[in-house]
């Protein structure tokens, strides 16, 4: 059948819309694509967490590119990408401030912490901070309630924190 | 479906015996006793889903009670069903109440109320006090496109949209978005709708959340008066329900109700948006009279008196035969049928024709050859239920979206497998497990049917011996046959022969076949060798295989079938009946005639042949040469403008009459409003004209014509008035099949100045010369735009958005244009529908797809 060429039509469009964004390896996405046994609908999601995986979020060149090679439309892939939490679409911060949301943080301070962060960086759940420092998440619980209110930081957990404490943390990491 | 017959299951309903085919759900088996279970999420026509929770039954099996949604749970022996039980009205109330939490009840003000299957489950489960706290949605609602208006606060989640889109439209441009208490539905990041506009989500769509912005009125659509009518665009011959209110048409809806019409509620753009061009102020209002190039006002009186003295004084001086008709293939059945009467008994002249027959007069020799062999096609009804579909050269989408529609649930329900031969790579989006694409060279259609022909002899996949017995020139066929070898056809035609072994293997089982061609074979020079082509495999097919085969002629427009039933044809009277011709046929090469001088008066009902036939030039050279034309039509055409008289008729909404479909389904026109200014139905027209020629017709009534049709064009016998859609059935058929064997049409050696090959057809918002003036279909695709493909793109570094300029041998146009995957290499496709983009130009009487180059425009 005739397709449009794979690998280049979509890099070109890259190149033509997100001029300052890092241009996407298009190799590294059919290198990724090809790990499946087909490049069928029925792999979407695991093609996209190890897409993901690769670039951190889903960005719009690979989501064109699944859409016409595994022949499902936008509103589809979208409807899939909403329903996870852990898809995003847009370039996360360099951590993601994971703050658990589980019943024993919450009753120990969690929203006091989301609102310190609100002030501070100015970011809401999902949301970048402007430096693209820090992304924050809310987590439904993260199994250490034991040290309640907790949070993971890129690859760093911290426990029994509080507002004044994340903030201090938070100074720790830089760009 | 031939293949597979279904067991019948014994169950009871309420303490009723009853018994239903294996596999059907309970809610089906009930809605056939019309036994109501309440359901908000169920369609005959989508998978079931049990979304909404509200269909709860109690089930006994082997004594064992268990309560199931019934609209997912097969029925099975010996099941005792109980509806309604106290306990399932508990769990299904509970649902429902739910619902009507966030629900926002403004009905008043609603375009489903009084039509809205939540206000009948409601009432339905008494629910009418309600035992939780109201919190209702309130937001703004979305119009980020023209046509639909998404009210979400209605919405109750229960996917019907998402699913009509998906499985019935195959185009899926909604989905679910988020989860939980935040779930929507819509389009991705709320962007606007960019899809085929089809609406049918906002038919199916059980509360109001979707709703038609084309629509003046809003609220209460239980109120608006309902006209059941045939569409009057392409010639699928969908019925449609004209919605008005105080004498205005409001909007169009598809009849979802069991067994009306052949389109099961389904509606494209269309049929639906097009309501535009019924009432509308550029309608011609008044009879005019082309007084030194201007148009003056005149009455009735005076223009069919004008006519009237112009056709005696004419038939006088130059013969009867110098009078000649074009009949209208989007007039009713009965108006043709009078017009050629007004012309064959009055006036004297067998000089009538209609515009498909001008372009392709083989088309109804091949239908006739159809009959002849036998073939005589089930009603289109049943396509849903084939089991192997061949879309031939036609781009379904666009050119009859409906029948998408069936082949999309056949593919669902009945397992049909789906062949698409055609020399672009048309987008068809279906859930078949099988699928065969021919994507052949331009204007090799006929060598890959020949060689699938061929393949089905070769490989025994027919019974070759029965039919070499039952159609005497079956030798002539294979020696015709012979020089499509496999490396032979691969090279002309550009498809691998495996996969045309695919094709034929798949044809050649025991099976409903059903093939669809396109319109676009007339464009390519060798229409009569494709149709030819697809006689000998269909033959083959009916006598060598097993199962049935069902093939229906192209037609284009919503009568043009009609058209040449109705004898608007030189060769044949009504219903196909012979004539003994005591007159030269001048219609044949009717435009050279009036170029020469040979017809001296021409009448035109309905048509605009300046824009929509391949030779324009030709034409206007004709019509300015004859000395006298009446055009009626609705709308002032370029056709139009050159007439002496121009006559202001109805359009399909004001009008009473039938259209006869594709398929030979003769189905009612019905007058929902009345007709605009003036004008006046076709039917009175020639009534008074029949009149003042001294001759008048003895019928008064739609109906007294009918009755005359039937005993004239036996076919027709019990198809009228057309409420029940029957097809007419031959009344002989079978006596002499025989292949057709003769010319096998050939490619044109490629040009060297004109390397590509421009396709035209009807875009998918667009037919005929009526829809631009519906503003919603104006609105949704307002320009023109040419497709290539990817190769080509780069080879002439032409990007998407660019402007091209088309050059033929005689003219070229600026268009702009898209790159597709669609367009193959070699191709560059244009619709032919705008005015501003008259593509039918470039052609100019050149017969095969039209040798073009293209630059890009700077």
């Amino acid at each position: 059948m005739d397709t449009p060429d794979n690998g280049n039509t979509p890099e070109e469009t890259a190149t033509e819309t997100a001029p300052e964004e890092k241009k996407i390896c298009m190799d590294t996405v059919c290198k990724i694509l090809d790990s499946f046994p087909s490049r069928s609908r029925r792999y979407l999601i695991p093609m996209m967490s190890k897409l993901q995986d690769e670039f951190r979020y889903l960005p719009e060149d690979v989501i064109n590119l699944l859409m016409s090679e595994l022949k499902i439309t936008r509103a589809e892939i979208y409807g899939v990408i909403s329903f996870y939490h852990q898809f995003r679409v847009t370039e996360p911060g360099k951590y993601i401030y994971k703050l658990c949301y589980g019943t024993a943080c919450f009753v120990k301070g969690a929203p006091i912490i989301a609102e310190k962060m609100k002030e501070k960086y100015n970011i809401g759940q999902g949301e970048t901070d402007e430096t693209k420092l820090f992304t924050l998440e809310f987590a439904s619980c993260l199994g250490n309630c034991g040290a309640a209110p907790m949070a993971i930081i890129g690859e760093d957990t911290y426990g029994t924190i509080d507002p004044e404490k994340t903030i201090e943390i938070c100074n720790n990491y830089t760009l | 479906m031939s293949t597979v017959v279904k067991k019948t299951i014994n169950f009871t309903l309420n303490g009723e015996p009853i018994s239903a085919p294996e596999g059907t759900v309970i809610l089906d088996a009930a809605k056939r006793e019309d036994v109501f279970i309440t359901n908000l999420c169920s369609s005959p026509k989508l998978k079931p889903f049990a979304a909404c929770r509200t269909c709860m039954v109690e089930t006994v099996v082997d004594g064992k009670k268990e309560l199931v949604y019934s609209c997912t749970h097969p029925i099975s022996e010996g099941m005792a069903v109980r509806t309604d039980t106290e306990e399932t009205d508990r769990y299904n109330k509970a649902c429902l109440e739910m619902l009507l939490v966030e629900h926002p009840l403004d009905c008043p003000i609603c375009d489903k109320s009084g039509v809205c299957p939540l206000q009948d489950n409601t009432d339905a489960l008494n629910l009418y006090n309600g035992r939780f706290e109201i919190q209702r949605r309130n937001e703004p609602s979305i119009k980020t496109n023209p046509i639909i208006e998404f009210y979400l606060n209605r919405c109750i989640m229960c996917g019907m949209c998402v699913r009509i889109c998906d499985e019935t439209q195959g185009v899926q441009a909604l989905d679910y978005h988020k989860r939980g208490y935040k779930i929507t539905i819509g389009t991705a990041n709320e962007e606007p709708l960019d899809c085929e506009f089809c609406g049918q989500c906002i038919t199916i769509c059980p509360t109001g959340a979707l709703m038609d912005l084309t629509s003046e009125a809003r609220g209460l659509a239980s109120m608006f008066t309902n006209t059941e009518t045939t569409c009057n665009f392409c010639s699928w011959g969908c019925t449609v329900k004209l919605e008005t209110k105080k004498g205005k048409l409001i909007r169009i809806e598809g009849d979802e109700t069991f067994d009306v019409g052949i389109n099961e509620g389904n509606l494209c753009a269309k049929g639906r948006f097009g309501h535009g061009m019924v009432q509308n102020e550029n309608r011609i209002q008044t009879p005019l009279m082309n007084v030194g190039g201007e148009f003056k006002e005149i009455g009735w009186d005076e223009a069919i008196q004008t006519i009237a003295e112009r056709i005696t004084a004419t038939v006088n001086r130059s013969g009867p035969e110098s009078v000649a008709a074009i009949g209208g293939e989007i007039l009713t059945n009965e108006e043709n049928y009078l017009l050629q009467k007004l012309f064959r008994e009055v006036i004297g002249s067998n000089q009538v024709t209609n515009l498909n027959h001008v372009r392709a007069p083989y088309v109804n020799a091949f239908q006739q050859k159809c009959f002849e062999g036998g073939i005589v096609s089930k009603p289109i009804t049943e396509l849903a239920e084939a089991d192997v579909v061949l879309m031939f050269n036609t781009d379904i989408p666009s050119e009859y979206p409906v029948a998408g529609n069936s082949i999309r649930k056949g593919a669902i329900f009945a397992g049909t497998d789906i062949l698409i031969a055609n020399p672009r790579n048309v987008e068809f989006r279906h859930e078949s497990r099988t699928e065969v694409r021919m994507t052949y060279k331009p204007e090799s259609d006929a060598a890959v049917v020949n060689r699938i022909s061929r393949i089905l002899i070769d490989n025994n996949l027919i019974d070759s011996a029965k039919t070499r017995q039952t159609i005497p020139n079956y030798d002539a066929l294979v020696q015709s046959l012979s020089k499509y070898t496999s490396s032979y056809t691969e090279e002309v035609t550009g498809v691998s022969d495996a996969t045309l072994v695919q094709a034929a293997e798949r044809l050649g089982q025991n099976a409903d076949r059903f093939i669809l061609i396109g319109n676009d074979i007339l464009d390519t020079g060798q229409g009569e060798a494709i149709l030819n082509a697809l006689l000998n495999l269909s033959l083959l097919l009916q006598y060598g295989g097993e199962g049935s085969i069902n093939i229906y002629p192209p037609r284009e427009h919503c009568n043009s079938q009609g058209v040449n039933d109705m004898g608007m044809v030189p060769e044949t009277l009504p219903g196909y009946q012979p004539q003994n011709l005591n007159q030269p046929n001048m219609v044949a090469d009717l435009w050279k005639n009036c170029s020469q001088g040979t017809i001296k008066m021409l009448w035109i009902a309905g048509e605009d042949p300046c824009h929509s036939s391949s030779q324009a030039s030709k034409v206007k050279d004709g019509l300015q040469t004859v000395p006298f034309l009446v055009v009626q039509d609705i709308y002032m055409t370029e056709t139009a403008r050159m007439a002496d008289i121009v006559l202001p008729t109805c359009s399909y909404a004001e009008k009473e009459g039938t259209f006869t479909n594709m398929s030979r389904h003769v189905q009612r026109v019905a007058p929902a409003v009345l007709p605009e200014g003036q004008a006046r139905p076709d039917f009175e027209v020639f009534s008074d004209l029949a009149q003042a020629l001294n001759k008048p017709f003895t019928h008064s009534s739609v109906r007294e014509v009918q009755k005359e049709i039937e005993t004239v064009a036996p076919s027709y016998k019990g198809t009228f008035p057309g409420k029940k859609s029957a097809q007419w059935i031959p009344t002989e058929s079978g006596s002499q099949p025989e292949f057709a064997i003769g010319d096998e049409g050939t490619a044109e050696t490629p040009s060297q100045d004109y390397p590509m090959k421009l396709i035209t057809n009807n875009h998918m918002f667009h037919i005929g010369s009526y829809s631009h003036y519906a503003k919603a279909l104006v609105d949704i695709g307002p320009d023109c735009v040419a497709e290539i493909s990817y190769e080509d793109s780069q080879a002439m570094n032409i990007n998407s958005g660019d402007r091209i300029r088309i050059q033929s041998e005689t003219d070229f146009l600026d268009v702009p244009v898209t790159v597709t995957d669609r367009t193959t290499p070699g191709i560059v496709y244009v619709p032919k529908n705008w005015v501003d983009v008259p593509v039918n130009k470039l052609r100019n009487g050149h017969q095969g797809l039209i040798p073009v180059r293209i630059n890009k425009q700077d």
